[in-house]
């Protein structure tokens, strides 16, 4: 399947009839992650998202192609957006085809859990105080670390 | 003999650059030895910024756009990115 990096704001209504395909597996499962308006207590007012455009689709690429051998997906899509972004808009959208509820809803959280980490882009978020880089979390680490223990055992 | 350098996010930002040229025949070691480390290093004498940008903890290398420990060998024509932890999605 595929991946798609873009400036605009992520049609999902129009990604989630693509994925299915008018012949759905068994199972379809997305996540959407959105803008959020406060962030450790702060008000946030908007995001910029930078990226390094020539690793982060093929970070991707390889994160969906991975997904679909270890979740045995019948179809993957991975859009991720960059650019000037407002609070509540739509940052990121995975969505996963598969036989099983199990195999659709664990391929959208590994691949979530992964691009956190692993794709290249960054976040600056924009409030009344001013524009600040988003520090990596150690609770992401975490939730990444756990699928390279199960892909360890 | 030359490797392409890209900084992202902060570093960019700190360093005022977003790619640069690195002429490897700059560098003491000798053909197809150089790392990313012996790169970080000679990129650290241009200034105190440079120093601690590239010296931060957690700092990020990828070559050729993927990630890579400091002792990955970069040749003529390599791209190599620094850069601080991603925090997409």
């Amino acid at each position: 399947m595929s991946v798609a990096l873009q400036a605009e704001a992520i049609d999902v209504a129009a990604e989630y009839a693509r994925l299915e395909g008018g012949i759905p597996g068994a199972a379809v499962a997305t996540f959407t992650g959105y803008v959020r308006a406060s962030s450790d207590g702060h008000p946030v007012t908007g995001l910029e998202l930078e990226h390094y455009p020539e690793m982060a689709l093929k970070v991707l690429q390889e994160l969906g192609r991975e997904a679909e051998s270890r979740f045995q997906l019948g179809r993957w899509r991975i859009v991720h957006r960059f650019g000037l972004l407002a609070v509540a808009e739509t940052i990121v959208w995975v969505g996963a085809v598969a036989d099983h509820r199990g195999q659709a809803i664990s391929a959208c959280e590994y691949m979530m859990d992964t691009l956190k980490t692993d794709a290249p882009f960054w976040k600056r978020e924009q409030g009344p105080a001013g524009e600040q880089w988003v520090a990596s979390r150690a609770s992401d680490s975490e939730r990444r670390a756990r699928w390279q223990a199960r892909e360890a055992q | 003999m030359s490797v392409k350098i890209k900084l992202f996010s902060s570093l960019r930002e700190v360093l005022g650059e977003s790619e640069i040229e690195f002429d490897l025949g700059t560098l003491d070691s000798a053909p197809g030895e150089a790392d990313v480390a012996t790169i970080k290093a000679a990129l650290s004498k241009c200034g105190a910024d440079w120093r601690e940008a590239l010296n931060q903890p957690n700092l990020v290398h990828a070559l050729n756009h993927k990630v890579v420990y400091t002792q990955a060998i970069v040749s003529e024509g390599d791209e190599l990115a620094f850069f601080p932890p991603m925090t997409g999605g």
